[in-house]
């Protein structure tokens, strides 16, 4: 033990005296902080809009009630097309509401999902693919997204600079000379070696959990308080250093054969290549074979098919006659009724019809989707990247994961709506001023916490197990390695 | 102290140690004699278990290397023939390291200034980094973190090269002082006069073989040579 501390500290004033570990940690310390100033921007900026929508949709809404005040007194007579008292057109447009997942405090961290899939939908009656499924991409899930963000830097950038400064941990005192000047003293190669790897091992992750920690807690410290997600810290923290520590084990279990430093330096390299870009392309692959990603295609021509084939069968309704919008007079309820004209009420019917019918449909769709990341997080202890990566956007809040709970939602606040809204439409009750203090409002329901701190977790364990298992074979080989 | 038993060592099929055995008592200085590549190193090696014997044994204070690798390195003290130290440290941190890890505790700043000024090396040296020192400078700082381990046995292979002749010199006294503190050196050479000068004992060694042990003594600077030339010879 003491030989460990003499060893360690031996190591930090080499270190000190040739730069190298100054030059890695400030290096790691100014891509995190640059990393953590986009993921903060673009999180900022998503939070702005999502402010502003609100604020539109409050101003659109107070519009709206003062309307038909002014309407019920006799002060404004209606128009047409845009009447605020009718309830198929309050519902299927005038009165709409955003359904809004707020970003997690943690959401800096990983862009995750937060550029690809939308963070709130304009719930109306209309059916949901004129609404929710227009924007995304054919596959919204994917790994490693290169976006340069927090994530991207732990991720891909992180195992480089640990390569850097331990490639030739073993090799470099061989080839200097400097192993049998420490080995004729009673130390053994175990004890040099783990010291070694400790001396750069806890600057390297404590400047990392530092650069990650610290801007957290100056910028977007109230928000985590506020949210209750220092556990999600905590934890990205746990999965952090389990990152870290595997790296540094596969350097020393590497070291531990006793090649040359270039063969350290181009093993390294290739351990990461694999682990880090190719694996994951290869679980990509995996997983579309195992579950094929529904087609968006095939989603959209079902949709138009089932959307014809309700015009169809609406078409006498929709022909009704417009003479409402001749006589205005239609257009003011006498005794809370109110002709809604025949034609909506068919529109109405219509896109309910379209619902109803590809609701198996989107259901597939998005049980598909599901089971991709089903699969993705059971095989994805075939690389700590993977892990690391689907760990830490999941605490972030942009994890497909959360995006999916989030559509399941709205789905509910949709049928939501409709109910509110259908037997208004249908039997021609009009809007009234209570009616917009009683209209369905989403809110966000963060998904279960524990089970997300627990999955995370478990993430961190199998980057353990992965680590321990390389320490203990590193170890066992320096026993044999030739010191010569 | 130091003591080989037809020790053997194989590199695949090339012999670089023959069966070889010999014993290194206390205040000996035992100097070792053979051509390049005759098996001086490869021994040295055993006896810090950087090589483990193909068969025989060495012991050091009547421990095995083999079975105890920790024990056998408190009691002896190596100058390889290249003293190797890191570059980016000054040569008194060197020091400061090697003879902490040594004996496992830290000597004042100024003890191994000390230390360093006896062996000869400028004051304003020791504090330099040690890329800039000379074959010669490292080798003394070598010498003394051997020194200042004070251990029972110095294992030195060709220790004064690089040295110049004062130095090598005032080496050789060093040794004779530690032999006289009952310390076991062994050493290996190829400078036949230092050897009968400071030596007790002098073997000579060709293709692995030990062929020859005399007390030196016995003989003379001239039958050194011939006895030495001989044993190169057929
Ligand atoms: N690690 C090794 N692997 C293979 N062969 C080796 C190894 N070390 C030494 N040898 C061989 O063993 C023989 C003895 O080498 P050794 O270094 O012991 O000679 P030496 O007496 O120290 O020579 P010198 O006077 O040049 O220092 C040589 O033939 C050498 O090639
Ligand atoms: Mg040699």
């Amino acid at each position: 033990m003491k030989s460990f501390s003499l060893i360690l500290r031996n190591e930090w004033r080499i270190m000190i005296a040739d730069k190298s570990l100054i030059l890695v940690c400030t290096l790691l310390t100014l891509l995190l902080s640059y990393g953590f100033f986009i993921g903060l921007s673009e999180a900022v900026s998503r939070d702005e809009r999502v402010r502003e929508l609100v604020s539109q949709q409050e101003r659109g809404q107070s519009g709206i009630v003062e309307q038909i005040q002014r309407i019920v007194s006799g002060h404004e007579k209606p128009d047409v097309f845009a009447n605020p008292l009718n309830p198929a057109l309050v519902g299927s447009g005038l009165g709409s509401l955003y359904a809004i997942m707020h970003s997690g405090a943690l959401s800096p961290l990983a862009l995750g999902q937060s550029d690809l899939l939308p963070d709130h939908y304009r719930v109306s009656t209309r059916n949901k693919t004129t609404f929710m499924y227009q924007t995304e991409n054919e596959s919204p899930w994917n790994l490693l997204t290169g976006r340069f963000d927090p994530v991207f830097v732990l991720v891909y950038l992180l195992p480089l600079f640990i390569f850097a400064i331990s490639y030739n941990l073993l090799s470099s005192e061989k080839e200097q000379g400097t192993l049998r000047m420490q080995l004729s003293h009673p130390v053994t190669l175990q004890t040099l070696m783990f010291g070694k790897l400790f001396a750069r091992l806890v600057p390297v992750l404590g400047v990392t959990i530092l650069a990650v920690i610290v801007p957290f807690l100056i910028l977007r410290g109230d928000a985590v308080m506020v949210s209750g997600q220092l556990p999600h810290l905590v934890v990205a923290i746990i999965i952090i250093g389990a990152y870290g520590f595997f790296w540094f084990a596969v350097t020393l279990f590497v070291n531990s054969f006793g090649f040359s430093s270039a063969s350290n330096a181009l093993i390294l390299v290739g351990t990461w290549v694999f682990l880090v870009l190719v694996a994951p392309v290869l679980l990509n692959v995996f997983v579309s074979r195992m579950s094929p990603a529904p087609s968006r295609i095939e989603l959209a021509t079902e949709t138009r098919l089932i959307t014809i084939d309700g015009l169809n069968r609406y078409h006498e309704l929709l022909s009704s006659d417009y003479r409402h919008i001749k006589d205005s007079s239609m257009l003011v309820p006498s005794d809370g009724k109110f002709e809604v004209p025949e034609r909506l009420q068919a529109f109405y019917l219509i896109n309910k019809a379209v619902d109803e019918k590809i609701e198996t449909l989107l259901g597939d769709f998005e049980s598909r989707l599901r089971a991709q990341q089903d699969l993705v997080e059971r095989f994805g202890f075939v690389s700590p990247s993977v892990l690391t990566y689907e760990g830490l956007v999941s605490l972030a809040g942009t994890g497909t994961r959360r995006y999916q709970d989030f559509k399941q939602q709205v789905n509910d606040y949709h049928r939501e709506w409709k109910e509110f809204f259908e037997p208004r439409i249908m039997s021609g009750q009009i809007v009234t001023v209570a009616d917009f203090e009683k209209l369905p409002r989403f809110t966000w329901q963060e998904p279960d916490v524990s089970i997300l701190l627990a999955g995370s977790l478990a993430k961190a364990l199998q980057i353990f197990l992965a680590t321990v298992v390389l320490f203990a074979l590193g170890f066992m080989r320096l026993a044999k390695v030739d010191v010569l | 102290m130091l003591k080989a038993n037809s020790l053997t060592k194989n590199f695949n099929s090339n012999i670089a140690l023959n069966s070889v055995s010999l014993s290194v008592s206390q205040g000996e200085i035992y100097c070792l004699l053979g051509a390049n590549g005759a098996g001086k190193t490869t021994l040295i090696n055993h006896f810090l278990g950087f090589l483990k014997p193909t068969s025989g044994e060495v012991l050091v204070n009547g421990k095995c290397v083999t079975s105890n690798p920790l024990d056998t390195k408190r009691d002896i003290a190596y100058i390889p023939e290249n003293v190797m130290l890191y570059g980016v440290l000054t040569g008194l941190e060197n020091l400061e390291y090697f003879s902490a890890l040594a004996t496992g505790r830290k000597k004042p700043r100024d003890v191994l200034r000390k230390l360093l000024a006896d062996v000869g090396l400028p004051a304003e040296a020791a504090e330099r980094r040690v890329a800039t020192y000379s074959k010669g400078m490292r080798q003394k700082v070598g010498i003394t973190i051997a020194m200042a381990k004070n251990a029972k046995a110095l294992l030195l292979d060709e220790p004064t090269s690089g040295l110049d002749p004062k130095a090598a010199n005032e080496f050789s006294r060093l040794l004779k002082t530690a032999s006289e503190n009952g310390v076991a050196v062994f050493t290996t050479t190829h400078d036949l006069f230092h050897a009968k000068e400071t030596g007790n004992r002098i073997g000579i060694m060709r293709s692995g073989s030990l062929l020859a042990e005399f007390n030196s003594d016995d003989v003379s600077h001239a039958d050194m040579e011939s006895i030495y030339l001989k044993n190169m010879r057929d």
